[in-house]
């Protein structure tokens, strides 16, 4: 059989030729992490090497890479979002840095104008977003005006909401007037926020599987890890 | 590496003992699990301890692994052994849980950047998924069709014997397009009958529309629909077209509600599920054209109408849906329609032949010269034959096997795979070769008519010959047609 009985047309076309994003909703998940002075050492080592691990094992999760989309914001003296929000496995570690004070306010704020300009709403014509997936964690209390920033964030409930009081210096009642979900960190330990950045990791996973079965329940996160306590 | 911790025991219902690894190697919803130390088997403890305390619960894990096992069958248990992870033993001791085979190391990634990873399906059905694996990963179509026949085999069988899997899904079944094999794993929570009633609604996506449309109601309210054999019939259609068209069937751009994204995926996948290719109502239809370029009906003229069936009558009346046994044999028949795209960079490779299209859907590469297709027709009363509705496409190195050549066997669990004939194209002839043990007779179309085709001899085949395969009890007349 010859080559020339056979007209060759589009050659390279892959198995399944659809277009990528068609009837997929993005799972948004945002990272709000406290980089103040006091987490200078060990803990931003800490937190350096549980980012590290959390996109190693999520780029490896076909459901996470399937649906999630991840911003990490960090707060000092200020707060900046350092990584947009971006499909998984385009996202790259971010540096951190420890310095300054704890705007807490300030990243509540950046936070909603986030959530705000990148998830895309549900309309009449067009599928949106499922509701974001927010991890904010701090190891010490606000030196900012952050109380109006967490009423409006309580009132609005952009997302499912976990707050994690990192060491003894944190303050749960803080976080608690943030959100309803608030776990706590004994200390700063570069052991206790593995197990923290693996809590999360395992728990984006989760979500990205079974958004869609609990309507609008509130999310079921797997159970942490001892190092994990979660404030009633 | 660090030195290895001492090995636990853990104690079998009929009292004998396995030893198995401390380390926890994975851990689901359900269950945690462990190596056993030669890495052949994983020892499961259920993470909730009402199991072991629970006698129906026990009862279940007893006739799954007992009464209903398909793979301790003395004739065909090794091949159900290829299809199911099935659970081999229950223990008691320190806590329950079961025993139950590793999965095949082919079912896992051996190369960076998923090395170690389990093979579910998503990871090849998702197009977004598939850019990221390695090219010799994805397989070819011919491929996808091996594994939607096993699954549909490997739940028929299931079915068979009163269970229903209850959550069949892209996680609970692991493919590999290399191969071309399936195999169904967390078989512990099947449905028994009578026993036990499922304990889990399913995974999105593959859960019914009836079971997601009535899920808030009480689970014994007479209304309430759960998981059985008839929404394993769903989840079965999905994975099936899923795999072979590499899109989900609902998933489409209707919005059902504003008010959330949950609640839309609830009525989407729920009361108003619709079927993306629908016929009629085209409201969910995708607005690229790109994405339906390869519509359902290139699966041929005997999978196209399953998923009519269960994606438009059978959607929303459970009873309407093809079983497992329907989509079995006409995966088998539609094996037989595959041809080899002529384009060598086609990375499908393999297309349902339509001799009146004579093109590849994937690649739109058009076939030119002529394509040997067998008819086959069986003996009905004193030598009348009647069309058997299937047919045989050729390519060169094409094989004959018992199931074509006889109208009562099947190409199943028990079939004879010995090749009985080939077919080879040479110096632009077709011919076929009789490698069977008995005579084959070319009634029509050679020179001296009933010419015997003795084993070992060939002959050319050309537009309108008859050649009776078989002169023995049910063997089936083929008529030659030149597509």
């Amino acid at each position: 059989m010859s080559e020339s009985n056979y007209s060759f047309d589009n050659p390279t076309l892959p198995l399944a030729a659809s277009p990528v994003d068609a009837g997929m909703r993005r799972l948004p998940v945002y990272l709000v992490l406290d980089c103040s002075g006091s987490m200078t050492g060990a803990p931003i080592e800490a937190v350096r090497q549980g980012m590290k691990t959390l996109l190693g094992e999520l780029k490896s999760d076909p459901q996470a890479l399937e649906t999630v989309f991840l911003s990490v914001i960090t707060f000092d003296t200020t707060a900046r979002q350092v990584v947009p929000l971006t499909e998984l496995m385009l996202v790259k570690e971010p540096p951190f840095e420890a310095t300054g004070t704890t705007a807490l306010g300030a990243a509540l704020r950046l936070l909603s104008d986030c959530i705000d300009k990148e998830v895309r709403q549900t309309t009449a014509t067009q599928k949106g977003d499922w509701k974001p997936l927010i991890f904010l964690m701090t190891d010490g209390a606000p030196t900012d005006k952050w109380a109006d920033a967490a009423d409006a964030i309580k009132t609005k409930k952009p997302g499912n909401f976990i707050a994690c009081a990192a060491g003894s210096q944190a303050d749960e009642e803080t976080l608690k007037r943030i959100t309803n979900i608030v776990v706590k960190l004994h200390d700063l330990q570069p052991e206790a926020l593995k197990q923290f950045f693996q809590w999360v990791s395992a728990s984006v996973a989760t979500t990205s599987t079974g958004v869609a079965n609990r309507g609008d329940a509130p999310v079921a996160l797997p159970p942490p890890p001892p190092e994990i306590i979660i404030v009633p | 590496m660090a030195a290895k911790t001492k090995n636990l025991t853990a104690t079998l219902e009929d009292g004998r003992t396995i030893e198995y690894e401390p380390e926890v190697i994975g851990e689901g919803g359900m269950k945690r699990v462990h190596f056993t130390p030669d890495h052949k088997s994983v020892v499961c403890f259920f993470k909730d301890a009402a199991v072991g305390a629970d006698p129906q619960r026990r009862a279940r894990l007893q006739s799954i692994v007992g009464l209903f096992n398909p793979t301790t069958d003395p004739d065909v248990g090794a091949y159900w052994r290829e299809l199911f992870c099935w659970p081999t033993d229950i223990i008691t001791k320190p806590e329950i849980g079961v025993v139950a085979p590793t999965y095949p190391a082919n079912f896992f990634f051996s190369q960076d950047p998923f090395k170690g990873k389990e093979k579910q399906a998503s990871w090849f059905t998702s197009p977004k998924l598939r850019r990221f694996l390695p090219q010799n990963e994805l397989g070819d179509w011919r491929r996808y069709i091996h594994i939607s026949t096993r699954l549909a085999r490997a739940v028929r069988r299931m079915h068979l014997a009163g269970l229903a899997h209850s959550d069949l899904s892209n996680r609970n079944v692991l493919i590999d397009p290399q191969t071309g094999t399936a195999v169904i794993i967390d078989i512990d929570s099947l449905v028994v009958p009578r026993i036990y009633p499922p304990d889990v609604l399913g995974t999105p996506g593959y859960i019914a529309p009836e079971v997601l449309a009535t899920q808030n109601l009480e689970v014994t309210d007479p209304d309430r629909n759960l998981p059985s054999m008839l929404t394993d019939r769903h989840a079965l259609a999905v994975l099936i077209y899923e795999y072979l068209l590499g899109r989900h069937p609902l998933r489409g751009p209707k919005v059902n509600s504003v008010k959330s994204a949950e609640e839309d995926e609830q009525l989407s996948m729920g009361e108003r599920a619709l079927w993306i290719e629908h016929p009629t109502d085209q409201s969910n239809r995708p607005k690229d054209p790109a994405f339906l370029k390869v519509p359902y009906t290139q699966t041929g003229p005997f999978l196209a109408p399953l998923f009519v069936r269960a994606f438009v009558e059978g959607l929303h009346d459970p009873d309407l849906r093809p079983d497992a046994g329907e989509w079995e044999r006409a995966l088998v028949k539609t094996t037989d329609l595959l041809y080899p795209c002529p384009n060598p960079s086609c990375q499908s490779r393999w297309f349902v032949f339509d001799p009146a299209q004579k093109r590849c859907p994937w690649c739109n590469t058009q076939v030119k010269g002529p394509v040997v297709i067998l008819n086959f027709y069986r003996e009905g009363n004193r030598g009348q034959f009647k069309n058997d509705n299937a047919r045989l496409v050729v390519f060169h190195h094409q094989r004959l096997f018992a199931w074509h050549i006889y109208d009562n066997q099947y190409a199943g669990e028990r079939a004879d795979r010995t090749p009985q004939a080939y077919f080879a194209l040479q110096d632009g002839q077709w011919w076929l070769v009789n490698q069977s043990s008995e005579a084959m007779v070319v009634v029509k179309g050679s020179q001296t008519p009933n010419k015997l085709l003795a084993p070992g001899e060939g002959e050319v085949l050309h537009d309108g010959a008859q050649i009776r395969l078989s002169r023995a009890g049910h063997g089936r007349l083929a008529f030659i047609q030149m597509a």
